[in-house]
């Protein structure tokens, strides 16, 4: 069966590297970037642009901004949605039937543990969930997806 | 939905290989399919039933719970 929205397996691997580096390296800036020691401010254009909590905002114009997490946001985004969706070693009806289901998984984990945090996360904190929620379904999929395929792979009954 | 298509494919003397390759399907999807652990697509089940020479129905059968 075709499908036409699956990126070539060929990306596989090195988008799945990417990913996990960048992602690393993502979660460890926020970790550790609260003293502005890994600043490198560049022009940016903004269509909505802030600077701190109470300033004015300004649309359609240029702002300076620290873009190194623009930067890692945009890798762990493209390699993490290009390893989601790349296609499998031998691509077939059952292999979507498992991305399927779980994406389905996914989406679901992913809105139960929202919602938890919802309900339970109050005040500035909240702030790291939704900064979380931006990345919290591809991930679940991604971990999901992976070990299912790879029980899928060592399925080890093998024949008679 | 129960299938036969363990004892086609000795029948016809394939591996779960053979077969697989045939059907354009991985081993592991055959696998599955042997232990009823998933329902092909129509596609998928008219590709076995042309291979194996017999209609579909003589190959899959629904069961009570389906």
């Amino acid at each position: 069966m075709k499908t036409s929205y699956l990126f070539p397996h060929r990306l596989k691997t090195i988008s799945g590297i990417l990913f996990v580096l960048s992602f690393i390296a993502f979660v460890s800036f926020y970790t550790f970037e609260q003293y502005g020691n890994f600043e490198y401010k560049a022009k940016v254009f903004a269509i909505i642009g802030n600077d701190g909590f109470l300033g004015k905002n300004d649309f359609f114009g240029w702002i300076e901004n620290s873009i190194l997490d623009e930067i890692l946001a945009t890798i762990v985004i493209v390699s993490g949605i290009v390893f989601a969706f790349a296609k499998e070693r031998h691509e077939d009806e059952m292999v979507q039937s498992i991305r399927l289901h779980s994406l389905a998984w996914a989406t679901i984990a992913n809105y139960g543990i929202l919602l938890f945090c919802y309900l339970f996360v109050y005040g500035l904190p909240f702030l790291n969930v939704l900064m979380g929620a931006m990345f919290s379904q591809l991930l679940i999929f991604i971990i999901l997806f992976r070990i299912k395929m790879y029980r899928f792979y060592t399925t080890t009954q093998n024949e008679e | 939905m129960k299938n036969n298509i363990k004892v086609q494919r000795a029948i016809h003397n394939f591996t779960q290989q053979d077969l697989a390759e045939r059907v354009n399907v991985s081993r592991q999807t055959i696998n599955a399919l042997e232990a009823g652990k998933y329902v092909p697509s129509t596609v998928l089940a008219l590709k076995l039933a042309k291979l194996f020479e017999k209609n579909v129905n003589d190959i899959f059968e629904l069961e009570d719970t389906d």
